[in-house]
């Protein structure tokens, strides 16, 4: 017996643990493996194969039950995930369902996830602009939050490093405030998003519009064909996974090339209940973890561990990971765990026509659109405000249908139909300050079907986000008149926060112990082996859509990791 | 073969076995039994024959032709909430009756002028603000009924009609192209090259 369970032991340890398999925890798994780490990764939910486990992806209209309408039951039964725009008859295999992973809303909060192999790296909008130091510099000169303990420098080689391998199309657009970087060929702006940006330029100081940066293999290189990826067919159904491997996802490029590594030990349907510390090593030696299926606990060893359950879930879990060392939650000594979560603001959009350029269109689809970047707050404070707000940008027009009356005229209808005249729209997305009333916490009695208590989530806006929403309504409709466009019309919605699928922080970087949970690599300042490189370690939130850092601050501090552990610091 | 249906049929091998039509035929060949409302034969047969109203046999295939009426019902039935299906309800006993009073018949004994001019009265007497038209660029139906039963239950089946039909197979692959795999994206596009069906 005693021998079987040292084998059992030995069968647990790995070099490295890896937590999460979405967008971040795939890249841990790639840079680990990729070093000769044998890592085990660890996913809550079940496996879904590049391709083999996307079922609805070659699906025509027609092959749909309700030709891709949910049924009343499921939305009825669904409020959360169905105020997501991706969630649909193509794609609902792929969302959490709000009655099994339940959660307490102190406040309105829409909780998206995505409990699978590749997480919702399958589901994202696959937008990818780096930051740069107007980001990284913001809380020390804005002064809120704490400082980041890393610049633009750091990271800019690990921004190059994971662009070259997940593929992102774009162009040089040489603006500061958006750096360039290792770009695929960027898809081509339409007449009226050149137009927009030509009178931008014309009449306005460091106000852009460019094609939005994606995770699209506009033109692929040998990496991504080494992948078994290929281009992207303009297809426009990323949200069902994508058979070409168009656009980057876990599944499609890190996991599988992780899995190559013969590095790789996969265990879905693992839920992690904790992190073990050890008090005598003074540091961590592993995960419990609880089989969703079996129900049974089990523990798993290694050197070093990766934390990359997605933001709330890797507050979820340092929280419930308490010992005689941490009884607040781990490596919460400065008290500041699972608070200044933050968030984009979403809850703005703008709308017009355009009544020229009418001889032309587009033909095909683009996967991207244009974007503009910050322009307000960027090189000093202007307004009553703090930060500031990017802006999505698209031009469309679209053949119109009639569809009145009966017969023959109206089966004319629904085939024939002139081209409208040219639409565009346009959508906030403003950085929320981190404020430490916005917060997460355990319920001290509810726990969910394994034991975990549940989460309680404390998120709400502020009467910035509230100045900085006015101000996109006044700008951009001051902008939308001078460029001529007609019948603007503005709306405001009242989304919750998290339906913005961009909730940040709780576990904090930053220089001081005091007043932060990770360092500049992403340790944890009390406890050296275990990374946090997921949307919890995020300071501030800027106003870009977040994931590309992700990849690159996890890339580096997986690197850190390996040179630490031969090193033998950790 | 063009370039679309060799990369379609790429796709399919690649995705292997999962890629095979669900064998739930949504255009149905027979009706389908509903979970959620009480139809009967009657009612199943007015409805149909309101889908053939609306899209009648021409030189192209009728509603029935293509079983839209099957998938009409579906829709309201798996679709509609509670309070839209017993709207739906209230409103297609209201429109039995007035065809009764009027007509002294029942909807599907009328003659097709008949039938066309009661779906037209209607149509023309309120129109919701937004018509028939299913939203911008995809087709969906408005889930959200008018107050006024009588208007509920015919635009209901109206959008559900137009939906059934513009996703048809049929229609995206004969009437129209549905495109799935465009492999381009082309901008500064003359107008005078595109193909309006």
């Amino acid at each position: 017996m005693a021998n079987l369970n040292i084998d059992s032991v030995k069968t647990r340890t790995f070099d490295a643990i890896v937590i999460g398999s979405g967008i971040s925890g795939g890249w841990a798994a790639k840079e680990l493996t990729g070093h000769g780490l044998k890592t085990l990764v660890l996913e809550r939910g079940r496996d879904v194969k590049h391709i083999k486990d996307y079922p609805t992806t070659n699906k025509f209209p027609w092959e749909f039950e309700h030709h891709g309408q949910l049924p009343a039951a499921v939305t009825e039964a669904n409020p959360i995930a169905s105020r997501c725009y991706a969630f649909g008859e193509d794609s609902a295999h792929f969302f959490v369902k709000d009655k099994e992973h339940p959660y307490i809303q102190d406040k309105p909060f829409d909780w998206i996830r995505g409990y699978q192999v590749g997480g919702k790296s399958l589901l994202w909008a696959r937008q990818t602009q780096r930051w740069s130091d107007f980001d990284f510099e913001g809380p020390a000169r804005d002064g809120f939050a704490v400082d980041w303990p890393i610049r633009y420098k750091d990271i800019a080689p690990w921004y190059s490093y994971v662009e070259k391998f997940a593929g992102i199309a774009g162009n040089k657009d040489g603006i500061p405030e958006l750096p360039d970087g290792e770009f695929l060929p960027g898809y081509p702006l339409n007449d009226v998003e050149v137009y927009f940006s030509e009178h931008l330029k014309k009449n306005y100081k460091n106000r852009h519009v460019i094609s939005a940066r994606c995770a699209h293999l506009s033109k692929p290189n040998q990496i991504h064909i080494d992948q078994g990826r290929t281009q992207c067919q303009n297809r426009d159904l990323c949200q069902r996974g994508c058979p070409f491997g168009g656009y980057f996802s876990s599944n499609a490029s890190t996991m599988p090339w992780a899995e190559k590594s013969g590095n790789m030990t996969l265990r879905p349907f693992s839920v992690v209940e904790s992190i073990i510390y050890d008090d005598k090593l003074g540091k961590a030696t592993g995960v419990r973890v609880v089989d969703t299926k079996t129900k049974e606990t089990i523990e798993y060893y290694a050197k070093i561990i990766f934390v990359n359950a997605a933001a709330i879930n890797t507050n979820l879990v340092l929280l419930n990971s308490t010992s005689a060392r941490f009884p607040n939650g781990f490596g919460n000594d400065s008290g500041v765990l699972g608070k200044y979560i933050a968030f984009h603001n979403y809850s703005a959009h703008i709308g017009a026509e355009y009544d020229g350029l009418k001889e032309w269109t587009v033909d095909g689809r683009s996967p991207t659109g244009g974007y503009i970047p910050r322009f307000r707050n960027v090189y000093k404070q202007e307004t009553n405000f703090l930060r500031g707000y990017a802006c999505g940008f698209s031009a469309y027009r679209y053949q119109q249908h009639k569809y009145d009356g009966v017969g023959s005229s109206l089966k004319e209808g629904l085939v024939k139909g002139d081209l409208s005249p040219w639409y565009v729209g346009s959508h906030m997305m403003g950085e929320t300050i981190p404020k430490e009333s916005n917060h997460v916490s355990l319920d001290s009695k509810l726990k969910d079907e394994w034991g975990v208590p549940l989460l309680r989530i404390n998120i709400d806006y502020d009467d910035n986000d509230e100045k900085m929403k006015k101000d996109y309504i006044e700008q951009l409709t001051e902008m939308f008149t001078s460029a001529g466009f007609k019948n603007i019309q503005p709306s405001t919605n009242h989304q919750a926060p998290g339906l913005d699928i961009h909730e940040m922080g709780g576990a904090r970087m930053g220089k001081d112990p005091k007043t932060s949970i990770l360092n500049e690599w992403n340790q944890v300042h009390a406890c050296k082996n275990v990374f946090v490189t997921d949307g919890a370690c995020m300071t501030s939130t800027s106003c870009q859509n977040p994931s590309l850092t992700y990849m690159a601050i996890t890339a580096r501090a997986a690197d850190h990791a390996v040179s630490e552990l031969k090193k033998g610091n950790v | 073969m063009d370039r679309r249906t060799v990369l379609k049929n790429l796709a399919l091998v690649i995705g292997g076995a999962v890629l095979l039509p669900s064998c739930l035929h949504p255009d149905g060949t027979t009706y389908i039994k509903l979970k959620h409302i009480d139809i009967d034969a009657d009612q199943e047969k007015t409805i149909a024959d309101m889908c053939e109203t609306f899209i009648p046999k021409t030189n192209t295939p009728g509603a029935k032709e293509l079983n839209l009426p099957a998938f009409v019902l579906k829709m309201i039935d798996d679709c509609y909430g509670k309070k839209d299906q017993e709207a739906f309800l209230a409103g297609m006993a209201k429109f039995t009756e007035m065809v009764k009073t009027k007509y002294n018949s029942s909807f599907s004994d009328l003659s097709v002028k008949d039938r066309e001019a009661i779906l037209t009265g209607i149509e023309n007497s309120a129109k919701p603000k937004e018509g028939a038209k299913a939203t911008a660029r995809r087709p969906r139906p408005q889930k959200h009924l008018e107050a006024d039963p009588q208007m509920a239950f015919y635009w209901a089946v109206k959008q559900q009609t137009i939906y059934a039909y513009t996703t048809s197979q049929y229609f995206m692959t004969k009437l129209v192209f549905y495109d799935m795999i465009p492999g381009r994206y082309n901008v500064h596009y003359p107008v005078s090259k595109l193909k309006l069906a």
